[in-house]
């Protein structure tokens, strides 16, 4: 048969395109620091960047397998913490080192608290994932002698970013910094892409769409939820990682449930179930927060709002009024 | 010092106290999920909002038992408020947004909370009668806190009589078993979800002024309450009102025994425990339950 | 002949009633059978402990002589047990040829390829279309699930669970809701998808289940009351009772 090797599906036609304003926006993100000096922006964009990845790891776990994590940023906190302890502690020079040991470590605390999470369902996972989330917390702000508890971590050393003996520069060098959280977020996101068009994103798209049909066509769905939860604890490892090696600084705020809310709200903005949409949605955020933080110090009030207003008026997002807006164009 | 026994009667009394305040929040939630398959997860922040508007009444003159039955009243007119406005149209939709939704919620009130009485600890002023304490078994327990324990007996006495002889707790409780009929009965189900929605909130709010004077009423307390509800109505079955009761005793009494011995990370056992319970039952105790 | 599967005693609860009360059933490796009874005779019951939705209470469940009995659904339909649910259950945001190369991939493996692109598990693609040819849904394979008509719906129900090449298919009501041609068209399915693999059918459509099924089972409060061809049942006193109610 002629059509068996093309897949039917209307999306893939605009891939093309797709690719090269990706490509665009990564090189146009990778010039910006050289063209403008602005200190400010290219910090506050490096910080879309590391929250654009967190808030892309949750997309992972509730746009594509349904699942909620109400405090995906524990995830976050926990690599950052163990990144910051390894380099204080026990090498302040071992870079990769202390990210593989965040990123380790974040995955070994994730597993079993995935377990239990996926073995109770739908609503209890995500009332789960707050508990945990508020246990981490807890642990972190009273666990004063190793965390230094509300001060948070501090004394954090800056070692260099390098790679097969080639030196970018050092972690508190803005610019390096920079384009180190650049080319790691890039990474991230293609390979994230690429494993949700795998096989094993089929099976948890299948698993958001029905889960009780999958079960029936022979999908172990407890088995397949945890490989996806695991995949989104790692990709917060990773963004964990790069946060502490930007702040040079983690407090247990960066821990709390209002800043779970902010990651969940970042995914809303971008719409559930586009990975890129999530890097859109944390700069959006991200800018927002900047801007109304100067004006008021109840920022709660306008976070509690602003989720609301988006989940009656704009379900699927800034991505998903993009699509409405294509639509309506065509008719 | 009361010695040993003094200390056993009060953690037994203390961890029943909690288990208390913990159970009538529980319940409130439970009966909103029961009825409408919405987890609420503004109710703490109602439940903080009970609080302090017992806390405003009691400080402008008014009699403590009055407050406890006027600040419900006003945070049910607060629930049935937001459930006309942002609830009732969200009926249709997946949980998960209802989730987002209230969680946005929670976020607002707290900021509200703030906003309005500031980011002070605040203190209940209790009648004279009481502040003092009562000798039992070698021990000087509170008055006030034996006080709580009737409430507590007599607001779930009074919510066990409301579901089994009347008709609107008829009503509710037959639409937590079969929906479809009791609208087909000409009831209209808007209104159940309503009243169901309203009666949590003003669970929330009795809850929130009977432990008010035994905490300090402070802008956290509504999230830290949520947290413990969520674990009290997981382990105890999600819905289930009898599997709620079990749960509140165990998590009031473990977390009283945790704090007791190790102040700082009590609710990390909590949580542990909770791990357990539901890795071997995942459906929690009773499992997903009938309204009774 | 060996038996494909078979149940012993199979008994289950709720609260105080027997929906299944020791249910001794057998099917051989092909051939329609038919459960049939009145309403709320545990028939679905009966057919969610089979498959593992529910767990039985007690009694076994034999499948090519091993225990099967309370395994989880997933190992159950990689064995070859499949089923349809009698309310449509499929993947409605995804197209109709994404829900039958899911249920492909599930049945061939590869799930676990992370980083290699759907189109790479090239048997996976090439039977699914096989499958839509097979059926007649290929025109309609690129359109969400979700908007299909009704009928084609309950085709795809049918279709998800026969990806999964079953050697055992329980249907509960696929005719449900759907014209008398409809009908006509999915009863001719099933009869051939029978001379290869065993099919279970649950069905209130007296007319199909006489002229295609080559053996009936008949469920009352949960016990088989009769069992035997067409002709036997039709003229089945205790069957003619259960349905119409004794004649005094």
């Amino acid at each position: 048969m002629n059509n068996t090797t093309t897949i039917p599906g209307i999306k893939k036609r605009f891939v093309p395109l797709k690719i090269f304003i990706v490509v665009l926006v990564f090189v146009g993100l990778g010039l910006f620091p050289f063209m403008s000096g602005n200190r400010f922006y290219i910090s506050m964009i490096n910080e879309m960047m590391i929250y654009g990845l967190l808030a892309m790891s949750l997309d992972v776990l509730l746009g594509y397998t349904g699942a909620l994590s109400f405090m995906h940023n524990a995830y976050l906190g926990i690599s950052a913490y163990v990144v910051g302890l390894f380099l204080i502690h026990i090498s302040p020079a071992s870079l990769w080192m202390a990210c593989f040991a965040g990123i380790i470590f974040t995955s070994i605390v994730a597993l079993p608290v995935g377990w239990v999470q996926v073995r109770t369902g739908g609503l209890a996972f995500a009332l789960l994932t707050l508990a945990f989330g508020m246990m981490f917390h807890t642990i972190v702000w009273k666990w004063y002698d190793v965390t230094g508890g509300d001060d948070g971590l501090m004394g954090m050393p800056n070692p260099d970013i390098t790679l097969f003996g080639w030196k970018l520069g050092s972690t508190g060098d803005p610019l390096a910094m920079y384009l180190f959280t650049l080319v790691i977020a890039a990474i991230c996101f293609f390979l994230t892409r690429r494993i949700i068009n795998s096989p094993f994103g089929a099976v948890l798209e299948a698993i958001r769409e029905n889960e009780d049909r999958a079960s029936f066509i022979g999908i172990n769905v407890r088995r397949y939820k945890l490989l996806g939860w695991m995949l989104a604890c790692l990709l917060a490892g990773i963004s964990g990682a790069l946060f502490i090696l930007y702040k040079g600084y983690i407090g247990p705020s960066t821990m709390s449930a209002f800043a779970g809310a902010g990651v969940l709200m970042m995914v809303l903005l971008g719409g559930l179930g586009s990975l890129w949409g999530a890097f859109v949605g944390a700069a959006i955020f991200i800018y927002i927060q900047d801007y109304i933080s100067t004006m008021t110090e109840h920022w709660e009030i306008f976070l509690g709002l602003v989720v609301i207003f988006l989940v009656l008026f704009l379900p699927t997002g800034f991505v998903g009024l993009g699509d409405h807006l294509k639509r309506f164009r065509k008719g | 010092m009361g010695g040993t026994i003094g200390i056993i009667v009060d953690i037994s009394l203390n961890s029943l106290v909690l288990s208390g305040v913990f159970l009538i929040v529980a319940i409130g939630l439970n009966i909103i999920y029961g009825l409408s398959r919405i987890m609420n997860m503004g109710h703490g922040a109602l439940y903080a909002v009970g609080a302090y508007t017992g806390y405003t009444l009691v400080a402008t003159g008014f009699n403590y038992f009055v407050a406890l039955v006027i600040a419900p009243i006003i945070v049910g007119g607060i629930g049935l408020l937001i459930e006309r406005t942002i609830i009732a149209p969200m009926r249709k939709r997946s949980m998960v947004y209802t989730l987002i939704l209230t969680y946005g919620l929670m976020f607002f009130l707290d900021g509200m909370i703030k906003y309005v009485w500031g980011n002070k600890p605040c203190f209940i002023d209790l009648p004279a009668f009481m502040q003092g304490t009562l000798s039992i078994l070698g021990t000087q327990y509170p008055i006030f806190r034996l006080v709580t324990l009737f409430l507590i007996a007599g607001i779930m006495g009074g919510l066990m009589l409301f579901l089994n002889k009347t008709k609107v707790g008829l009503i509710l409780r037959a639409s937590s078993t079969i929906p479809e009929m009791v609208s087909c009965l000409g009831i209209n189900m808007s209104y159940v979800h309503m009243g169901a929605f309203v009666l949590g909130c003003i669970m929330a709010a009795m809850a929130g002024i009977i432990a008010g004077p035994l905490t300090t009423i402070d802008p956290l307390m509504g999230s830290e309450m949520l947290i413990s509800s969520f674990v009290v109505i997981v382990i105890g079955g999600l819905g289930s009102l009898r599997g709620a009761v079990l749960a509140a005793l165990l998590i009031g009494f473990v977390q009283t025994l945790a704090e007791f011995f190790i102040t700082d990370l009590a609710m990390v056992i909590v949580y542990v425990l909770m791990a357990v319970i539901l890795a071997f039952m995942p459906r929690g105790i009773l499992g997903e339950g009938k309204f009774e | 002949m060996a038996e494909l599967l078979y149940t012993e005693n199979l008994c289950r609860r709720f609260g105080g009633v027997m929906a299944t009360n020791k249910v001794c059933f057998s099917v051989n490796d092909h051939g329609l059978t038919s459960i049939i009874g009145p309403n709320g005779a545990g028939k679905t019951t009966f057919i969610n402990i089979v498959t593992g939705k529910i767990p039985a209470s007690s009694g076994k469940i034999f499948f090519k002589g091993n225990d099967i009995t309370n395994k989880p659904t997933h190992d159950l339909v990689k064995m070859g047990i499949c089923r349809t649910f009698q309310i449509n259950s499929i993947f409605e945001d995804l197209s109709v040829f994404e829900n039958l190369r899911i249920a492909k991939q599930a049945k061939n493996g590869g799930s676990l390829r992370i980083f290699s692109s759907k189109q790479s598990l090239r048997t996976v693609t090439e039977e699914t279309w096989e499958l839509l040819e097979h059926l007649g849904l290929k025109d309609l394979a690129i359109r969400p699930a979700k908007n299909l008509a009704y009928g084609d719906q309950r085709v795809l129900e049918v279709a998800i669970a026969m990806a999964g090449n079953p050697k055992i298919l329980f249907l509960d009501e696929p005719t449900a809701g759907m014209s008398p041609t409809e009908t006509k068209h999915i009863s001719k399915l099933i009869k051939e998808l029978s001379k290869k693999i065993c099919v279970v059918l649950v069905e209130h459509d007296m007319d199909m289940i006489m002229s295609i099924s080559d053996k009936i089972t008949v469920l009352q409060y949960g016990s088989t009351i009769a069992e035997g061809t067409p002709e036997e049942i039709r003229n089945n006193q205790q069957v003619r009772e259960a349905y119409l109610g004794k004649e005094e």
